[in-house]
């Protein structure tokens, strides 16, 4: 019996070894270990045998059984794999085929940077504040130095709304309502739309965007007006580039600057951009003029303070090197799923 | 303000190369906009003198010359020119030359003779009559001056000059000068500043016996000072004169005009000549104008005045608009034989506003308007009546007349050094501050650690201790400013409530795949009738720009429609076949009308979508979108905007007042921007968003217990609204309802005429238990009873 016993784990194990796929397995298993399965009528038979061998062959057939078992299922397992191996072989794709587009919005490249700016500036204690665009006569010009009939207003063209009503023509406006609302220490930004009657061409428009900063406290200095300028520099063109200070004049500041940074495009050594110079002109600024400090009720002699304004179309217009300002007023839509 | 080099080193040894000239002046404050090398229009072209003439054996039309060109041998040229002679003096372009007009020279054979050149004419050198008597005459220049053979022609006609144009600011009026310009060169190259001294002599008389001089207004007209010269030499100007300002643009006219020109130009001082012999009673008076008072100026237009206007007036008329233009009979003519000269400083903003109001700007106007220094009024004068001395144009008679009320004496301010380095953030050397003040004629001294300066009367910008830090920076460099952080107080930053919520808006509207647009913030009057609003709209209450850039531009907006509308038909009809549009901008509603203050300013966004997939629905859903991300519990009404399709369009209600609006456009306003397909637009106003409270999230604990979802097939009426069915399944459903949709509308052959049919998903849980059977019938047959009221039925 045991022989015959070992010739069904002979045949099993063979069985299982050339068999395909699941159904064979499954064939195999009915065959010798179901119901009616060799392996069990075998044991069926158990009762036969004497008391002495029983044991033996009881043992034996069990064993059998068992690695018949995990023969079964070792097999079940490697056609599984091999099954799921050609599934995955079949699966291939090709990678190289384009991606489904999924169609998300974006901002306007000009809010795109001024988000950058608002970040940098709201990081070093800056808050953002805001002003109005129909502006007075006073905010606009007077406070900041500029009197009526001065040639500093030869600067600006302004449109003019009404009596004493004009359009902003800089966001410094919005400088003097916040020294008037805020005590020191005061640091602000204010971005902003600006208007100025230019006729419209590739670098003129007459409504454009500004963002004015001010920071007013005991002890500021130029090199604190320096400093934060690079750093905001730094940010938006990369930790190489250098500023410069060139004098400047400004009514509402003295001494006033305007600032150039080493150019992006070559890195100051000269290229088209910066025609040559290696600089390119970014923004202007300067120490708060004492008189301005004094109509907005902040003593000079114990506050000081600096203010700057960047133009933040010029800025975007550098940043991805766009060659016509009206592109930022048309609106065409593969224009603006380019940012 | 132009300069010639040649001029400029009259008064200062410039002797660094030009780029370095250019960048010192620039570090110091005065930028520069171009600089033009004359000598470089040109080069190889020198004076020859035609020494022999033959026809050319194989060309009627063709002379041979042979030409002496300073050589040791003459050379041959061909000519066409019929204008050319034996002797002759004539421009020489040499092999390998360059013209100004872009030409360039080389020998060749013309019509089988050698040329080694050629002859040049006025026009091939970009000459006119101006720059060389005889340059506009057709064929070759003939040179009417004695000059060796082999000259270039660059030191014939003045092109060994760089002009360079400095930028000159606002505050800076004494730098619209030579003499300005070169003062500040002496400083930045650290050379002496050599002016010249007037000197001259008279011939006696007194001016007294000729003229005299009354101001009935020195606020207007600080100083004015006059002379006399009789005997007038009228004459051609000098070469050097002639040069200097044709440097500067300035036409020469005869010796005394071209005089009073170039002190201008020199100084900074304009000057205006009268013909003595006509000043009427023998009186100058600078008074204002006499409203409605006429004159009629040099440049033959004739002028209202206005009693705000400076005029210089003899006894009977108003012969010169006060430092701006002189009449028509005023000035200089060929047969004047006395001159009366004036120097005077008017108030600056008195001449802008004349100026501006009458249309008429001038280098005097222009200069006066910027600031002229009361003191160098003498120097000017002194300094044109050396030249007419010099240049014998006349006899100079003994006495000034000078009206003034008193003259400044220079200005002194005191400043600590500590005070000056606190605001620069650096040290800069106490020696060294005093150093730069003196070179910029600041005359300074230092005592216990203060400055006392001396302000000079032409920098009147100075007037306090950041100005002294300016000009001390500036000059010391601000190179030597280092970037530091700043101390002190730290501060929050923070954004506005407005940008906060403003800024979620967009980034939701982005994520459901929107482009943000920029637009101008004023548009065209007429914009509003392409939106059809009625005659009394309040929108078409606006605020409208005085001088506008043009009709289109002339109108702050008070909605941003028309905006988004021109936007979608620029992109449609650039082939953009589908987009999501939104804008965010101010909308400018003045308080009231003519306008007499500032405008409300209310914050709006437009949204705008058109192309395939899109309707109605899609918008709704946005807006809805919107506020629920606000929390914010808004209902939906019918509404009546004029451009909207009148039943495809909604208004937003939120605590009773209407918040948004939004709808398909009408097809008419479409085809007026020329939109032939559905768009769809809506206008939000975003202060109730901005104030609206805070939402609040709480957390909901996940259910415990399984839903049960029912599908209810309903029919109804045509023009039963949904929201109606909606608002009975939620208020019968109650705290059960988890979610309602409303899968399917159909309408057709399946269904009675006149009928539609509704589906709704209706998902319910109770939180407490599991729901049975016996409670979700009971629910549902609540709710179809409910609806069986208002006529809804289930579907058989």
């Amino acid at each position: 019996m045991q022989d015959l016993i070992m010739q069904i784990f002979n045949d099993a194990t063979a069985a299982i070894s050339t068999a395909q796929t699941e159904q064979d397995i499954e064939a195999v298993r009915i065959k010798y270990l179901g119901k009616n399965g060799e392996l069990t009528k075998i044991l069926k038979q158990m009762g036969t045998l004497s008391p002495e061998e029983r044991p033996v062959v009881g043992q034996l057939a069990n064993k059998v059984r068992q690695d018949i078992e995990k023969a079964i299922a070792d097999a079940k397992g490697a056609i599984k794999e091999k099954a799921l191996q050609l599934q995955l072989e079949a699966e291939r794709v090709d990678i190289t085929m384009p991606g489904i587009k999924h169609k998300i919005g974006g901002l306007h490249p000009l809010n795109i940077v001024l988000n950058d700016l608002i970040d940098i500036f709201v990081s070093m204690g800056f808050d953002v504040g805001d002003g109005p665009e129909v502006e007075t006569d006073y905010y606009n010009f007077e406070a900041l130095n500029v009197p009526a009939d001065h040639p500093a207003r030869d600067m600006q063209d302004t449109f003019y709304i009404g009596n004493n009503l004009l359009l902003r023509t800089q966001t410094s406006a919005a400088q003097i309502r916040t020294m008037e609302n805020h005590k020191p220490p005061i640091r602000i930004i204010c971005p902003g739309r600006v208007f100025r009657s230019d006729e419209v061409d590739a670098t003129h428009s007459p409504v454009f965007h500004q963002v004015e900063g001010l920071v007013v406290d005991k002890g500021i200095t130029m090199c604190d007006l320096k400093g934060t300028l690079e750093q905001f520099v730094h940010e938006i063109y990369g930790s190489e580039t250098k500023v410069q200070f060139r004098p400047s004049f400004f009514p509402f500041t003295e001494p006033s600057v305007e600032v150039d940074v080493s150019c992006p495009e070559c890195g100051g050594k000269g290229c088209h951009i910066c025609k040559d110079t290696g600089w390119i002109e970014i923004l202007g600024a300067g120490m708060v003029h004492p008189k301005v400090l004094s109509i907005c009720g902040i003593d000079p002699e114990v506050y000081s303070g600096f203010a700057f304004g960047v133009g933040l179309d010029r800025l975007t217009t550098t940043r991805y090197k766009i060659s016509d300002i009206r592109l930022l007023f048309e609106n065409d839509l593969r224009f603006l799923e380019q940012f | 303000m132009k300069v010639s080099l040649l001029w400029l080193k009259q008064y200062v040894d410039i002797d660094v190369p030009v780029e370095e000239l250019c960048r010192k002046m620039i570090m110091s404050g005065f930028e520069v906009e171009s600089v033009e090398d004359l000598s470089q229009t040109m080069n190889n072209v020198v004076v020859g003198r035609i020494l022999k003439l033959e026809k050319h054996p194989n060309a009627d039309r063709l002379q041979v010359c042979l030409v002496d060109v300073g050589g040791t041998e003459p050379i041959q040229i061909i000519t066409g020119a019929d204008n050319v002679f034996e002797g002759a003096l004539v421009p020489v372009a040499l092999h390998n030359s360059k013209l100004p007009n872009g030409m360039q020279i080389k020998k060749g054979k013309l019509r089988g003779v050698e040329s080694h050149g050629m002859l040049c004419s006025g026009a091939e050198l970009c000459l006119k009559e101006d720059d060389y008597k005889g340059a506009e005459v057709n064929g070759i220049l003939i040179l009417n001056e004695d000059y060796k053979p082999g000259t270039d022609m660059r030191d014939v006609l003045d092109l060994n000059d760089v002009i360079i144009d400095f930028a000159v600011t606002a505050n800076r009026p004494d730098c619209q000068s030579v003499i300005g310009i070169a003062r500040e060169i002496a400083v930045v190259l650290n050379k002496e500043l050599k002016l010249p001294k007037p000197e001259y002599k008279t011939v006696g008389d007194d001016i007294n016996k000729y003229i005299s001089i009354t101001v009935e207004d020195y606020n207007l007209c600080p100083r004015y000072m006059g002379r006399m010269v009789k005997n007038l030499r009228i004459k051609e100007s000098p070469g050097w004169m002639k040069k200097f300002l044709k440097s500067a643009g300035v036409r020469s006219i005869n010796n005394i005009v071209d005089i009073t020109n170039f002190v201008m130009l020199e100084t900074g001082q304009p000057m205006h000549a009268f013909d003595y012999n006509d000043i009427k009673g023998s009186k100058i008076i600078v008074r204002t104008a006499k409203n409605g008072e006429r004159i009629a100026t040099l440049d033959g237009k004739e002028h209202t005045l206005n009693s705000e206007m400076l005029v210089i007036a003899d006894a009977e008329n108003p012969s010169c608009l006060a430092g701006i233009i002189g009449s028509e009979n005023s000035g200089i003519k060929d047969n004047t034989t006395d001159l009366f000269l004036e120097c005077a400083k008017f108030r600056r903003d008195n001449i802008r506003k004349t100026s501006r109001a009458l249309g008429v700007r001038t280098e005097s106007s222009s200069r006066f308007e910027k600031g002229v220094d009361i003191l160098n009024v003498e120097y000017a004068m002194n300094r044109a009546l050396q030249l007419i001395y010099e240049l014998d144009a006349g006899d100079i008679i003994e006495g000034v007349i000078d009206c003034n009320k008193g003259l400044p004496k220079d200005r002194e301010i005191s400043v600590s050094v500590d005070s000056i380095n606190q605001l620069l953030g650096i040290n800069v050397p106490a020696d060294t501050m005093c150093e730069i003040l003196n070179q910029l004629q600041i005359s300074t001294t230092l005592e216990n650690g203060t400055l006392h300066c001396r302000i000079p009367s032409f920098r009147d910008d100075i007037e306090g201790r950041a100005d002294i830090a300016e000009e001390i920076i500036r000059v010391y460099g601000y190179d030597h400013i280092v970037g530091t952080t700043m101390r002190g107080n730290i501060t929050r930053g923070k954004l506005t409530k407005d940008r906060t919520v403003t800024d979620k808006i967009k980034s939701r509207l982005i994520s459901h795949g929107f482009r943000e647009i920029t637009t101008y913030s004023f548009i065209s009057g007429k914009a509003l009738d392409t939106l059809c609003l009625n005659a009394d709209d309040p929108r078409r209450n606006t605020v409208t720009i005085l001088n506008p850039l043009g009709e289109e531009y002339s109108t702050m907006r008070t909605q941003l429609i028309t905006s988004m509308l021109t936007v979608i038909s620029t992109n449609y009809n650039r082939k953009n076949l589908a987009a999501r549009l939104f804008e965010v901008s101010k909308l400018f509603v003045p308080k009231s009308l003519p306008v007499t203050e500032q405008p409300n300013e209310i914050p709006a966004m437009s949204i705008g979508l058109y192309g395939k997939g899109e309707d109605f629905f899609t918008l709704k859903g946005i807006i809805e979108d919107i506020y629920s991300l606000f929390g914010m519990d808004v209902g939906f009404a019918r509404s009546d905007e004029p451009y909207l399709h009148p039943g495809r369009q909604a208004k937003v209600v939120y605590n009773g007042k209407q918040v948004a609006v939004l709808g398909e456009v009408h097809p008419k306003v479409a085809s007026l921007y020329d939109l032939d397909i559905r768009v769809y637009v809506s206008e939000i106003q975003l202060l109730p968003i901005i104030e609206a409270p805070a939402k609040q999230v709480i957390y909901k604990p996940l259910p415990k217990f399984p839903a049960v979802i029912r599908d209810l097939a309903l029919v109804c009426d045509v023009d039963t609204p949904v929201g109606t069915i909606e608002k009975t399944i939620r208020d019968t459903t109650g705290d059960l309802l988890e979610e309602l949709e409303l899968f399917d509308i159909y309408q057709g052959e399946q269904i009675e005429k006149g009928k539609k049919s509704v589906a709704y998903r209706i998902t319910l849980r109770s939180h407490t238990a599991t729901l049975t059977d016996e409670q979700v019938s009971e629910v549902i047959n609540k709710t179809v009873k409910s609806l069986e009221a208002f006529g809804v039925y289930l579907r058989q």
